[in-house]
């Protein structure tokens, strides 16, 4: 009798639990997902909620897989989707997701101020707040003088086996490198990647681990994002970052990219969610929190953080560099021995 | 219902029972594969081509090695600790051996993340030398052999209690305690550590968070690369995944020669005490090394919570748990209960041979050893539909998942326990009336619900340390405390990181802790 009571009550627990585990849609909500670092992403999310009253239920990336992580999940589950948004940290990969039939076009009211070039014409995917490519030195490792100005320092023989790259497989490296074929061609562009091989080029798993790297000392310049570097300058680390290029291809910038998702389940909250990602406020918090570039001009930015017009900027198609992207991925798999 | 079919029922009800079982362990565990070889269509046939000429091949052969490397230094650290746990009188030896244990119930990611707060260049004590040694197969071999050396040291000190004292006492009668130990004790629990090895090669061959941490290119990478890369092509993820289904095959081929159904003695249920073996002179030197096993393994996790504690990250911790440890909980919970379930009925007709028992259980340790990318975008292919939205939209595919991957926990240890049992207490409980459901529930799970309480435990470990498998399908805003860990840990203040990393220690501790208070309780 006292076993059976037992198992009843086992039971009411699990079905408690089960209750607990949620019931999947919710009405009134919205689903997100995206490759905009957690740390960074999440705090606008709940400004987002307090904001408008709609919870936010997000997925983010991993560093490892970053920007493609959520992107092949996005893909995976496109026969019954569940998101309602992408916020890309990049604008490349939307267009494998429109490419595929995935994205609503929304012109958000929002993107009137923002620059025209840097969205699609028909709004399936609108920049916001931009990173950049930029090399992070090691101060105390490089005098001065001898500070790296371009990305082909990183395949020089003075600097073998002491700069970095995140894994070309993942991540903004991927585009990074996408948009050196895209410019360059395919043998040269073959040939500096394996110039950096044969250079002892440190391959790191993310651009948080290169700065890493650099910060340590491990080595003494890598190829990293913006937002990685101010993260080392935050820290109180001693180095430079340095926006290389300036006389010749220019730095590749990276806007953030909105996109509202086709079928998604909420696509009223969604677009509620694309206005704010896109609104002044959003840029504000991402230049204040992640070092971002707004791409308004009244936008305010922290001390140290540039604006694109500061920058000399690779010119770029990024609907080409989104093809490269998918067309030298083999390649690149070889390479990288995966 | 009419009496004829009631009669069908009670006649089948073992048939019937097993057959639900065992639709619960395929839907979750091999229709996932099934479902995704169906949407690849041939595509996965014809991706044979990159095992062969994208150097993935080689990965193959050196993730085998390095999971080679850490079994044979977990088995030779392991071994000689086992046998000072099991059967002498070393000093501290209760207080150690939990300390020496508890890392094993932690994901391997975040012990490495300790390490890298000790041994990183800017770590306690880090250098340039010890950051190269680390970031290196070195490391991957020395953080992951630490972290499953306790595996060993359980089974084996489980084992040698499990002894039969006859056959130690003749032999005590005219050898050497270390000639008892060597030549009796360690051969007779052949099959504690034998398994212990096999489970250890197994997690460490799938394990992917330590690699890639530690920036070290393994196979799970490769399967990886080809579900979080650009060129999203799960027919090749499945197509490497091929030559594992022989690889497995022989795991388990191996562990049947050697294990089989006589792992019962790991359980440590013998009532009768044994002494333990004086140590004599060596006893200081040998609860020295048994204490410094221990800090060893408390060492990672002592680093993470200095970190934390340095930079202010448990104020803020709080802030940035949401609700990751109750979905974690919750979650892990349900998925143990339901792994018990399963492993009752499965366990049952495993330890009894019954026809397609070893095909299930054989299914289940598939499903272990198979690369999580791999099961993860199957659960995604076969769970996302419109009618099944209530499961993949919750966390209830958390569970599913969980269940998937370790529904051989719960069949291999309920299937060792109701292998003690003589058949003979069943056969006379079904003579006196009573039906298969009856059986089950009233004579084996009473008699072994220490054991069984022990099973979901254990199950309730693994599922909170998951992290290879939840962090592909996660339901949006229901992330369990593990893959929150590794998503913040890009750009996340490092000891705010570190404090979650605490947090997940102190939920696991806590977990144990009552769970193991309540499985003494019950057995005094």
């Amino acid at each position: 009798m006292e076993r059976s009571r037992s198992l009843t009550r086992l039971a009411a627990v699990v079905a408690e639990l089960l209750l607990a585990c949620g019931c999947g849609r919710r009405a009134r909500e919205v689903v997100v997902y995206t490759s905009v670092d957690q740390v960074f992403s999440e705090p606008v999310f709940r400004a987002f909620e307090r904001e408008s009253g709609i919870p936010v239920r997000a997925v983010f990336d991993t560093e490892e897989t970053k920007s493609t992580g959520a992107l092949n999940r996005l893909i995976a589950e496109s026969a019954n989707p569940q998101a309602d948004v992408f916020w890309s940290g990049d604008p490349v990969r939307p267009f494998l997701l429109i490419k595929r039939g995935l994205v609503e076009p929304y012109l958000s009211r929002q993107a009137q101020d923002l620059p025209p070039g840097l969205r699609g014409a028909d709004g399936s995917w609108t920049g916001v707040a931009a990173r950049a490519r930029v090399l992070l030195v090691n101060r105390k490792l490089v005098p001065a003088q001898e500070t790296p100005r371009s990305i082909r320092d990183l395949a020089d023989p003075r600097w073998k086996g002491k700069a970095a790259i995140a894994n070309p497989l993942f991540g903004t490296t991927t585009m990074h490198v996408a948009a050196l074929f895209a410019k360059w061609g395919d043998e040269p562009a073959r040939a500096f990647l394996d110039a950096l091989k044969a250079n002892g080029v440190r391959i790191a798993s993310s651009n948080g681990e290169v700065k890493r790297l650099v910060v340590a000392g491990e080595v003494a310049f890598g190829l990293t994002d913006t937002d990685d570097a101010n993260e080392a300058r935050k820290e109180g680390a001693d180095v430079e970052v340095v926006h290389p290029d300036a006389d010749e291809l220019g730095a590749l910038v990276m806007p953030t990219a909105v996109v509202l998702m086709a079928k998604g389940p909420h696509p009223d909250a969604g677009r509620k969610l694309v206005d704010y990602l896109l609104s002044a406020e959003a840029e504000r918090q991402m230049a204040a929190a992640a070092a971002h570039m707004p791409l308004r001009p009244g936008v305010p930015t922290p001390q140290g953080v540039l604006r694109v017009s500061d920058i000399r900027a690779m010119d770029v198609d990024y609907a080409r560099v989104a093809e490269e992207m998918e067309r030298i991925q083999p390649w690149l798999r070889q390479w990288a021995g995966l | 219902m009419g009496r004829p079919l009631r009669a069908a029922l009670r006649r089948h009800e073992q048939e019937l029972v097993l057959a639900l079982a065992a639709a619960a362990l395929c839907t979750v565990g091999v229709a996932p594969f099934a479902s995704l070889l169906v949407r690849e269509g041939t595509a996965w046939l014809n991706a044979s081509t990159p095992l062969v000429s994208s150097g993935a091949l080689s990965l193959l052969l050196r993730s085998l090695v390095l999971s080679a490397l850490v079994t044979l230094l977990a088995l030779a650290l392991g071994m000689p600790l086992g046998v000072l746990v099991g059967r002498t009188d070393v000093r501290g030896l209760w207080p150690a051996s939990l300390l020496h244990a508890f890392p094993a119930f932690l994901p391997p990611f975040l012990l490495a993340l300790g390490w890298f707060h000790l041994f990183g260049v800017s770590g306690l004590l880090g250098s340039e030398a010890t950051s190269r040694a680390l970031f290196s197969d070195v490391g991957v071999v020395f953080v992951l052999a630490l972290a499953f050396t306790p595996i060993v040291t359980c089974l084996v000190a489980l084992g040698i209690q499990g002894v039969d004292p006859g056959l130690e006492e003749a032999a005590r009668v005219v050898a050497k305690p270390s000639r008892v130990v060597t030549r009796i004790l360690i051969p007779a629990a052949a099959p504690a550590w034998i398994l212990a090895a096999i489970v250890i090669f197994t997690l460490s061959f799938s394990e992917l968070g330590v690699p890639m941490f530690l920036r070290v290119d393994t196979f799970p990478a490769a399967v990886f690369s080809r579900l979080g890369g650009v060129d999203y092509a799960p027919g090749e993820a499945l197509a490497l995944v091929l030559p594992l289904v022989p690889f497995a095959l022989l795991l388990l081929a191996a562990e049947r020669r050697f294990v089989g159904t006589r792992s019962y003695a790991v359980f440590g249920l013998r009532s009768r005490r044994q002494d333990r073996l004086g140590l004599g002179r060596w006893r200081p030197a040998a609860s020295a090394a048994l204490w410094l096993a221990a800090l060893l393994s408390v060492a990672p996790i002592a680093a993470l919570a200095w970190r934390a504690l340095s930079g202010g990250g448990l104020a803020e911790a709080g802030r940035w748990m949401g609700r990751a440890p109750w979905n974690s909980l919750s979650s892990s919970a349900v998925a143990a209960t339901a792994i018990v379930g399963i492993g009752l009925v499965v366990g049952h007709a495993t330890a009894r041979r019954l026809r397609g028992a070893a095909a299930l259980d054989s299914a289940a340790v598939l499903a272990f050893v198979a690369p999580a990318a791999v099961l993860g975008i199957g659960l995604i292919s076969l769970w996302n539909r419109p009618a099944l939205q209530w499961v993949y939209g919750s966390t209830g595919i958390l569970v599913v998942g969980y269940v998937a991957r370790y529904a051989v926990i719960g069949v291999r240890t309920i299937g060792s326990l109701i292998a003690q049992t003589p058949l003979h207490v069943e056969e006379a409980a079904a003579a006196a009336g009573a039906g298969f459901w009856r059986r089950l529930t009233r004579i084996l799970l009473p008699l072994h619900a220490r054991g069984v309480g022990f099973a979901w435990l254990l199950a309730l470990v693994f599922c909170l340390r998951d992290l290879e498998l939840a962090v592909l399908y996660y339901p949006p805003g229901g992330e369990p405390l593990t893959v929150r860990l590794f998503t913040l840990e890009a750009n996340g203040p490092e000891s705010v990181v570190a404090a979650l990393a605490v947090v997940q220690v102190t939920m696991t501790a806590a977990v144990l802790g009552a769970g193991g208070f309540l499985l003494r309780r019950r057995a005094t």
